[in-house]
């Protein structure tokens, strides 16, 4: 079975096709109490489009996919496959239907082979027994046909996530798929990855699946979609033929704001050296020379695995370096322990929330104070007042939407935790400021904050440290981008010194 | 979404704390109806013989439990302090037999216990062994050390001060429940008040998070561990105490009552919930369905069946309340 097949063969099942859409949503809203998460939306898809969904977190957007792919019930409203009006109650009943989704985070057996989980559910037997082979050799032609270039029988585990989101395009697009939506497909993804994940949309595309596909990155809807539909705070503001709109009128209708006040940058004079590295070497980087000051942003950018995080975990103490000389203020240093460097006054909000950035089943406050119990404590006991006192500034002062410091970390939304991860630094106080992807999964509105408040930090003699895979992020707010390459530092370029181009070439290599 | 999920967390953070607070109640709640229908149905329950034995039963259970909820919130597990309950047992007869005064044994017992409990710490953090492995390691070695120093022999204890302790009242209340209170006022101080115990259930939720946030993450895992032991050599004292006897197979399978006490208790054994009261309740109804079952001349089998059951319920109805947040 090759995607062609699975696609033609998923049209037969669903009947002939019309010429009217393949999907189309009337009135759909959802209500949770109150609270109106979708307010009636009217919207069509059509055969043979992607269709890109573009939002603020919070817009409804994962409402609407819930909705599509009857993981929710909808509290008012019709929606119409193929011109029959659908209850899509249950996912079996969407998954019947022909519709499927791609997740953000992979959701499959990291112990099981790429084979097993293209054809989890769905086992090819005989006798009643398993036909590994027989499995891992159909897995492979699949994903040639494709064109990644993955083993089937490798564990999932062994992947790196961008390689694993693939397989769980590859699995999805499989068994008669006719309308396939993306949520936030490429967060994790390197920019290779990204293209073959592409190319593998429009040949989807290009063989009659509906594609719906959701993402905070503008450029990418303008690379991939047909149309674009723009969601607000539950409203369905517009949908625009991608050929007739630019990004301006599309941040203009998700936010009311325009793109230039996005990046926020302040210059602000550059202080004493905070950090200096000469020729520092650990796992997974080597010979990385540069200098932190007050007051200055220092990019790096590179794809994902280039050694930029454990670079960064390096400076922290997480990861001892092997060879080379830290300064800090001028000072060599010898950092071996998370505690030392912070200490010293450096502070990490790290790549990933989820595994490294949060305690995500306990309160926001927890998390907020966590760094700073041990000041909290007078005599043996933990001041509550002084314990309220801390994590109500930090959600006041960024502006984290929840109503009470007690509700737990994991129920907010991804812009919200990543402000939850800063504030314990805030809170805690540093120097240096390293921020590792600090706007993956989070919203332009969230994004725009985030930026102001590195300006913030430079204006009281912070220095920073920002890691980010997204050019513009970079480009736009470091005052020096270094670049990295299979761990080495590939290129180092004052503020606008170089072109996306020439940044993009020293991080790929061509 | 953000929204409602964020009206969603308000209302869920108020019902977190209501729904602490109602679950330490449901559980008092069940010990007063085990206590009210046992009462009814037999007339030897309520008697002033039978509520000094149910609490001095209980106690043992409760400070185990106690010491094993600390390294539970950490997302650890110690299966290993009845048995060094029962080591413990060895060699406080066998100092209190040689001439040792009393205090002094019995600091030298706990000091065991902590021994013990570093080492299990060690294990985890330093040798990199699943804290189920370790401990499971020491429980069969410990007994079998015990048994090795006797000789497979009873030790009996002479010392009248020391076995009459058991028998004791204070104010009207067996000396055995005051132990409860003495062991749990720190305890709830310790974890509810001070940063270490927030650093337990820091570590509990995600240590890679707790580390990065300057929390020393083997520290708090000696902390846990240690604890845990030392309420066990603790509890092998109390046990010394009430039989009078030192004997390493004493306290044989208090680990499994002692996690279900727990578990009971509303802790969980993913980590980063629990609380000092619940496992206290959570050993008295056990200790109550054991005595009521006695009572009632349940045969001892059902005892069993009906504990398993209980744990069953009570752990489905806690997770049914949690998923529905």
């Amino acid at each position: 079975m090759s995607i062609s097949d699975a696609a033609s063969g998923g049209r037969a099942v669903g009947g002939e096709r019309k010429d009217g859409p393949i999907l189309e949503l009337r009135g759909l809203a959802k209500n949770y109490g109150p609270v109106q998460a979708l307010k009636p939306a009217n919207l069509a898809f059509n055969y043979d489009e992607i269709h890109a969904i573009v939002g603020e977190n919070g817009a409804g957007k994962s409402t609407l996919i819930k909705l599509l792919t009857g993981v929710i019930r909808r509290t008012a409203g019709e929606v119409f496959w193929n011109g029959k009006a659908v209850a899509l109650d249950t996912p079996q009943e969407a998954i019947d239907h022909g519709i499927n989704a791609v997740h953000q985070e992979v959701v499959l057996c990291r112990h099981l082979s790429v084979a097993a989980n293209i054809f989890l559910g769905d086992e090819k037997v005989k006798y009643g027994l398993m036909q590994k082979r027989e499995m891992t050799r159909e897995a492979q032609r699949i994903l040639n046909d494709m064109g990644f270039n993955l083993p089937a029988g490798a564990e999932l585990g062994s992947l790196t996530i961008g390689q694993q989101q693939l397989v769980a395009t590859a699995r999805a697009s499989l068994r008669g798929t006719k309308f396939l939506i993306f949520d936030e497909p490429t967060a994790y993804l390197t920019r290779q990855e990204a293209a073959q994940l592409f190319a593998l949309i429009r040949r989807l595309r290009d063989s009659g699946v509906t594609i719906v596909y959701i993402s905070h990155r503008l450029e990418e809807v303008f690379e991939l979609a047909d149309r674009v539909t723009v969601l607000r705070d539950g409203n369905l503001v517009g949908t625009r033929n991608i050929k007739d709109t630019n990004e301006n009128e599309l941040v203009a209708l998700m936010i009311n704001r325009s793109i230039e006040q996005i990046y926020h940058k302040e210059t602000v004079p550059f202080g004493e050296v905070l950090l200096e590295t000469r020729g520092l070497s650990g796992k997974g980087f080597e010979d990385v020379s540069l200098t932190v000051r007050r007051g200055e942003i220092v990019g790096l950018y590179g794809l994902i695995g280039a050694g930029r995080s454990e670079f960064a975990m390096s400076i922290f103490g997480r990861n001892p370096k092997t060879s080379g000389e830290i300064l800090w203020k001028g000072q060599p240093v010898d950092i071996r322990k998370e505690r030392q460097a912070i200490r010293l006054g450096i502070a990490m909000a790290p790549e990933s929330r989820r595994d490294q950035g949060l305690n995500l089943n306990l309160s926001i406050g927890f998390n907020i104070n966590l760094p700073i119990y041990d000041r909290l404590t007078h005599g043996i006991t933990i001041s509550a007042r002084e314990e309220a006192e801390h994590a109500d500034r930090q959600i006041k002062d960024l502006a984290i939407k929840t109503p009470s410091r007690r509700s737990l970390a994991s129920s907010m939304s991804g812009g919200n935790q990543q402000k939850i991860v800063i504030g314990k630094w805030l809170n805690h106080g540093a120097d240096l400021f390293i921020f590792d992807e600090p706007t993956v999964g989070v919203d332009v509105g969230t994004k725009a904050e985030i930026y102001r408040l590195l300006a913030e930090l430079l204006k009281k003699g912070a220095g920073i440290i920002l890691i980010s895979s997204y050019l513009p992020e970079v480009y736009e707010l470091a005052d020096t981008l270094h670049v990295f390459r299979g761990g080495r530092l590939t290129g180092s370029n004052a503020f606008h010194a170089a072109s996306h181009e020439q940044v993009l070439a020293e991080a790929i290599g061509v | 979404m953000t929204t409602t999920t964020e009206i969603a967390s308000k209302e869920a953070a108020r019902a977190r704390r209501n729904y602490s607070f109602l679950f330490a109640l449901t559980l008092l709640g069940i010990l007063v109806l085990l206590c009210v229908v046992l009462t009814i149905a037999t007339p030897n329950f309520l008697t002033e013989r039978n509520i000094p034995n149910l609490l001095r039963q209980g106690s043992m259970i409760a400070i185990l439990a106690l010491g094993e909820t600390f390294v539970i919130i950490t997302a650890g597990i110690d299966l290993s302090v009845g048995a060094i309950a029962g080591f413990a047992t060895v060699v406080i007869a066998m100092l209190i037999q040689a001439g040792v005064p009393v205090w002094l044994s019995i600091f030298i017992t706990l000091l065991v216990g902590l021994g013990i409990g570093v080492f299990h710490a060690f294990g985890i953090t330093k040798m990199g062994l699943p804290p189920f492995i370790i401990t499971l390691a020491t429980l069969t070695s410990l007994r079998g050390i015990g048994l090795l120093m006797t000789n497979g022999a009873t030790i009996s204890i002479t010392d009248k001060g020391f076995t009459d302790f058991a028998t004791l009242d204070f104010l009207g209340i067996p000396s055995l429940f005051w132990m409860v209170i003495m062991v749990a006022v720190p305890g709830y101080i310790f974890l509810s008040l001070t940063r270490w115990g927030r650093y337990l259930f820091a570590v509990g939720s995600n240590p890679e998070s707790a580390r990065l946030s300057g929390v020393r993450v083997q520290l708090v895992i000696y902390i846990a561990y240690s604890l845990s032991a030392v309420c066990a050599a603790f509890v092998g004292v109390l046990l010394a105490t009430r039989i009078g006897i030192g004997n390493a197979t004493q306290a044989n399978g208090w680990e499994l009552q002692a996690i279900a006490s727990s578990v009971i208790g509303g802790t969980s054994l993913f980590g980063a919930i629990g609380s000092v009261h619940g496992p206290l309740i959570g050993a008295f109804i056990l200790a109550t369905i054991n005595n009521g079952a006695n009572l009632l001349n349940i045969n001892s089998f059902w005892q069993q069946i009906i504990t398993g059951g209980l744990i069953i319920v009570i752990v489905f109805f806690d997770q049914l309340r949690r998923r529905s947040r």
